[in-house]
């Protein structure tokens, strides 16, 4: 009698579909890599690190993308499985003098937009920036505000997993752009300091009967430039320190008003902050991240809401913290597994509106993410990670991904 | 009028284009001459030579292949001597940070070890702290022998990766080739 060993039905779509991205793309790859012996003729460098062969001048405009193709299973239910063009963004540098240039991006997400389908199209990034001399530059536009790890850092290449973390998606809401002005100086002891004026939030936005402000309350009311009401502003600064080779600690914080002169009672004012530190000696690379932002001001904004599943909340806050470890190279070729634990609470608190009127603080959801990075090349990676949920165990999923940056 | 209804034109209109139009140095994002930038590397040389030397195709090819990158035949260096002694080389070289150009220089002595780093231009909106003294020092000592990647011998920037990544090979490209015109005895 003999068993013949096969994966479970669960698994073979998903590690099909892995093992012939892997195959693919890795392919190329390993034999560059192991053909040493009879050199090429010609030149086969990456392309990200030299100039364009032959150019004399640096050129003046520059395209670049970045995107994701994502399938999501969720455990328990094998009929909802996605499979998710997640984004695709194509971005345009333009540099006008040494000194000055244009930075834009365009996103197309869920790969089709129109009024019948779920995609959107969104520019992501548009803005000038002057270099000021050695130390400071000055950016406007629609610029990313400099808060946690990820928002101004959102490639797939370079953030573990096939999903972006919860806490910098739920609490901080990136991918987070405002309009406005923003100084950027760089030390030469290692400090990094950001700071601007922006336009803010918007909480008459704020959709009571939708549950979007449970899994993101900052998500909901942003106005991504889209006619966003500038009657209240917010200002920003963020400081990091990376005067030691690897270390990275930092933080961040962004005070606005979101009245935006439509509320009858006190303007309420989102607040945010961050403390972050991400270290990566060789081979290892460990971030910590919390994160809390409280709206202040809503039970005026609430009380009307009152019977709706979804209030303003006067806190949310999250933390997490993450391990990887690059435990395989070979050329360019790259294994890195990781593992990270995260705690986050979109609704810590809310205003006090009476008895049986002000809503329970919602439970602080735990999740535990493992998973690998599979870099084909600095610009090509491939993701697969389980995503397991102490709260909600419906959301506990497996994941694939395909991510590009150049 | 209410400075409550002025604030944000005012925030907007003296504020975004007063630091876009504030006077800046030509070239701001040039920090170093490679003239700066030998002398920085080799502040014990009274004078500095320069020579273009050329590796031959075979150690060409053989250096592409173990390095995995381009590796061009003809390259000038700046020989640093102190009377009659050498006392090392400067290369200057050109990478891709993540869009654009990052040109550097390589100072390396007479015994194949690493002197210093120095980024003369930089022009990325961020990954600009490959710039930071601390994390070019990591290059120091380093020679032909060693690992000379992000995440073995060398540690990554946070928000910098690729101008880490690219600078750290660039750097191991200058140092080959330097070993590779010390063996056959092309410094003198």
């Amino acid at each position: 009698m003999h068993r013949v060993i096969t994966p479970s039905p669960f698994f073979r779509p998903l590690g099909v579909v892995l093992a012939v991205l892997a195959a693919a793309l890795a392919g190329s790859a390993r034999a560059q890599a192991e053909e040493p012996s009879s050199p090429p003729p010609q030149p086969a460098a990456p392309s990200s690190l030299d100039a364009p062969s032959g150019s004399a001048a640096e050129p003046a405009t520059v395209i670049t993308s970045y995107g994701e193709l994502n399938v999501n299973r969720p455990i328990s239910s094998a009929a909802s499985t996605t499979a998710d063009l997640r984004r695709f963004v194509l971005g345009l540098q333009h540099r006008f003098s040494p000194v000055m240039k244009f930075v834009a991006e365009l996103e197309v997400e869920h790969a089709v937009s129109s009024a019948g389908d779920r995609g959107e199209v969104e520019v992501e990034q548009a803005f000038i920036e002057r270099q000021l001399g050695p130390t400071w530059a000055a950016r406007a536009g629609l610029i990313l505000m400099p808060m946690g790890l990820l928002n101004e850092h959102h490639e797939p290449t370079v953030y573990y997993g096939v999903e972006r973390n919860f806490v910098e998606t739920a609490i901080v809401p990136s991918t987070w752009r405002e309009g406005g002005v923003e100084i950027v100086g760089a030390f030469e002891n290692g400090l990094t300091l950001q700071g601007g004026v922006s336009t803010s939030f918007d909480a008459q936005k704020w959709d009571a009967a939708s549950t979007e402000g449970q899994d993101s309350p900052l998500g909901s009311i942003h106005q991504e430039l889209q006619l966003a009401r500038a009657r209240d502003l917010g200002a920003f600064a963020a400081l990091d320190w990376r005067g030691m080779p690897g270390l990275l600690i930092g933080g961040a914080a962004f005070v606005g008003g979101a009245g935006q002169g439509q509320s009858t009672g006190s303007t309420p004012v989102v607040a945010l902050w961050d403390l972050h530190a991400r270290w990566t000696p060789p081979r290892l690379d460990l971030s910590a991240l919390y994160a809390r932002g409280t709206i202040s001001n809503t039970a005026a904004l609430n009380t009307p809401r009152v019977g709706n599943p979804t209030l303003i909340p006067a806190a949310f806050d999250g933390w997490y913290l993450q391990a990887a470890y690059q435990a395989w190279t070979h050329g360019e070729l790259a294994l890195k597994p990781f593992v990270r634990f995260e705690r986050f609470n979109t609704g810590r608190s809310y205003a006090e509106l009476g008895p049986r009127l002000t809503p329970a603080a919602r439970p602080t959801e735990s999740v535990v993410t493992v998973g690998v990075n599979f870099d084909v090349s600095p610009e090509v990676v491939i993701k697969a990670d389980y995503q397991r949920f102490d709260v909600d165990s419906s959301r506990s999923r497996v994941d694939l991904g395909l991510g590009w940056s150049f | 009028m209410r400075w409550d209804r002025l604030r944000v034109p005012v925030a907007f209109t003296l504020v975004g284009p007063a630091a876009l139009v504030s006077p800046a140095p030509v070239f701001a994002a040039d920090y170093l001459t490679a003239d700066q930038a030998q002398t920085l590397l080799f502040p014990d040389a009274d004078r500095f030579e320069t020579a273009t030397l050329a590796l031959d195709a075979a150690t060409s090819a053989e250096l592409q292949s173990r390095l995995g990158v381009a590796v061009k035949r003809s390259w000038e260096l700046r020989l640093a001597r102190h009377g009659d002694a050498l006392l090392g080389a400067v290369a200057a070289d050109d990478v891709i940070g993540k869009f654009e150009r990052i040109t550097f220089a390589v100072g390396i002595g007479t015994d194949g070890a690493v002197r210093g780093v120095e980024i003369l231009s930089y022009r990325e909106s961020h990954g600009q702290e490959v710039r930071l003294p601390a994390w070019r020092k990591q290059f120091v000592g380093k020679t032909a022998a060693s690992r000379i990647e992000v995440g073995e011998e060398i540690s990554n920037i946070s928000g910098a990766t690729l101008s880490c990544r690219h600078v750290t090979l660039g750097t191991r490209r200058i140092v080959a080739v330097v070993d590779a015109l010390r063996a056959r005895g092309a410094l003198r």
